[in-house]
């Protein structure tokens, strides 16, 4: 099998040897010196004399047609070509007194694999000029030689280099995103690109570890996908899980997700072509796979640390209501209205988390400021008043060691400046005011107005609008009034509000 | 821009027929551009025109875009007729 393998490249060589330039060269610079006018290739030492002819007559582009009409023997040519062979030089052959030539054998990967030949030379050719023919020779096979490993090479290393940027890039794609709910959809997208498949699901074992729950099913062909649970070690993908390696058939193709132990299973089904799954397919999926699972497994633990931060803020929180005079405040209702402003303004995900966050913690730093200041029944005096705006400040310091709430500080810090520039505690304007801040301002100038106060009554809901109202585009900014008075107008919005602020009463 | 504008221009030419050849590879703009030896601006510019076409799949995310073939198999088909003719 080998053999026959290698005789086919050494065949293609010699093929590519007759069609390459510089063998045309090298005929023509030959030709010249040797007088010759006919040359010829072939692959092996005929059998006989007259598939010699044939030979000759077939491989020397033509002149052989008026060669094969005259009665010569080829004997010599035949003995030539033998004892190149055997010496692997320059062997001289005289047919008639005016039929000579020479045979030279072409080594290709150090064997012979064919024979060059001239017809029709001077019949004292230069020993020289021989030697020199001989190197030539050489160099033209080595260079085809060379021409071809490259192009082999090429024709090889180019298809895994390509497959090899593919999973660098895949790997890139979700390495990019810590939210498993965008991850998982996008990885059984990428691996339906890439096998070329119509329908990928991405299972996960639950916390029993007796069932697969499905996360996310991606098919070209339907709108519609069903969601089924696995009891493990059934159907292809509980089988792979069961048995921690992939399992394959015609139409599918199942690889576990592997960390210490196995999280889960990608399944792939029905190629586009509707050729069955390869080895080939599995290798790809399994280094996919092993690239997936790094991923879940950090978007998982970011959702941890992300519970982590959560519970903080909340404790947080708590302490904060225990200290504030006004208890009542409708929270619910008015983080809803806070986080829609932000949907309504654009805000990506990371940017509305911060603002949530922002909503918890704005006033954090009240907490430094005395009691009986913030319970006073009376107008604050002046000394008073500067300690109250103190706390966006105070707020900062208090949550500033918490690293992962670090976005969160811009909006705390400057929800108490105004759009004209009047407010504290920098006096920014305008766009200078971070647009969290600009929400957290008008949201928290309308809560301010309708829970009441040690000094005041609350507000009607209508009148603390129409003061929004009032001062956009001075205290607050005019895209921010225009989309809370939107969602403000909203009927579940407003019942929610009006039914909160009742049970708090 | 149709298929016929893709057969005319040289990057948009060479961007279908390297998917067309490795179908199931998925790159970014910078490894397609090596692939096919052109500058990574126009090809980047190509690609979206593609992607517009549905000729290309971009998948999109924070840092990167990386870009695969179709799966459109009626589309794959005229890609390839397309393909021979200019061969």
């Amino acid at each position: 099998m080998n053999t026959g393998n290698v005789m086919d490249l050494d065949r293609e060589i010699l093929e590519r040897l007759k069609e390459s330039k510089s063998l045309e060269n090298e005929k023509a610079c030959f030709g010249n010196c040797l007088d010759s006018i006919g040359w010829w290739i072939v692959e092996k030492i005929p059998a006989n004399l007259h598939e010699l002819k044939q030979l000759i007559a077939k491989n020397s582009n033509g002149f052989g047609a008026y060669f094969t009409k005259n009665r010569v023997s080829l004997e010599p040519i035949r003995q030539a070509l033998l004892e190149s062979s055997t010496t692997k030089r320059v062997e001289k052959f005289s047919c008639s007194d005016d039929l000579h030539g020479f045979v030279y054998p072409l080594t290709i990967r150090d064997k012979i694999s064919g024979f060059i030949g001239t017809l029709y030379t001077r019949k004292d050719i230069d020993t020289s000029i021989i030697n020199i023919f001989s190197s030539f020779t050489d160099t033209v096979v080595m260079e085809v030689e060379k021409e071809y490993e490259l192009a082999k090479l090429h024709e090889t290393v180019r298809p895994r280099a390509i497959a090899l940027s593919t999973v660098h890039t895949v790997h890139r794609l979700i390495s990019s995103t810590l939210d498993l709910n965008e991850l998982l959809p996008r990885i059984a997208r990428l691996s339906l690109q890439i096998i070329r498949a119509n329908r990928c699901s991405i299972k996960l074992v639950d916390s029993t570890r007796k069932v697969l729950l499905p996360k996310t099913t991606v098919d070209l062909r339907e709108k519609k996908t069903r969601l089924k649970k696995v009891r493990i070690g059934r159907w292809a993908p509980g089988k792979s899980v069961k048995l921690s390696k992939p399992v394959r058939g015609e139409r599918y193709l199942a690889v576990p997700l592997i960390d210490e132990d196995v999280i889960g299973v990608i399944t792939i089904y029905d190629k586009i072509d509707r050729k069955p799954f390869t080895a080939y397919d599995e290798e790809i999926m399994t280094t996919l796979a092993e690239q997936a699972v790094i991923a879940i497994k950090n978007a998982q633990l970011y959702k941890e640390q992300e519970k982590l931060t959560l519970g903080g803020i909340k404790s947080l929180a708590a302490v904060l209501d225990a200290h504030r005079p006004i208890r009542h405040t409708p929270k619910l209702s008015l983080h809803k209205i806070t986080l829609l402003i932000g949907q309504k303004l654009s805000m990506d995900e990371h940017e509305l988390r911060c603002l949530e966050y922002a909503a918890v913690l704005h006033d954090a730093g009240q907490l430094v400021v005395p009691e009986e200041v913030l319970r006073k029944p009376t107008k604050l005096t002046g000394q008073e008043y500067e300690l109250v705006k103190e706390h966006p400040e105070r707020s900062v310091k208090i949550i500033k060691p918490i690293r992962t709430l670090k976005a969160v500080i811009p909006i705390i810090l400057h929800h108490h400046e105004n759009y004209n520039g009047s407010g504290y505690p920098k006096g920014l304007k305008g766009e200078q005011i971070p647009l969290g801040a600009r929400i957290m301002a008008v949201v928290d100038a309308f809560e301010a107005m309708i829970t009441k106060r040690p000094y005041r009554k609350p507000m009607d809901i209508d009148d603390a609008i129409e003061e929004i109202r009032k001062n956009s585009g001075t205290q607050f900014d005019p895209k921010v009034v225009t989309v809370f008075l939107q969602i403000i107008k909203k009927h579940d919005i407003r019942s929610m509000l009006e039914k909160e602020i009742d049970d708090a009463r | 821009m149709t298929l016929a504008d893709v057969a005319r221009s040289k990057i948009h030419y060479k961007i279908l027929s390297f998917f067309h050849e490795n179908q199931a590879s998925l790159d970014s703009p910078k490894g397609i551009a090596t692939w096919i030896r052109e500058e990574r601006t126009p090809v980047k510019k190509a690609l979206e025109d593609l992607v517009k076409m549905e000729i290309l799949v971009a998948h999109r995310s924070s840092s990167m875009t990386g870009y695969s073939y179709t799966t459109d198999q009626k589309l794959i088909k005229q890609i390839q007729r397309l393909l021979e003719k200019k061969r």
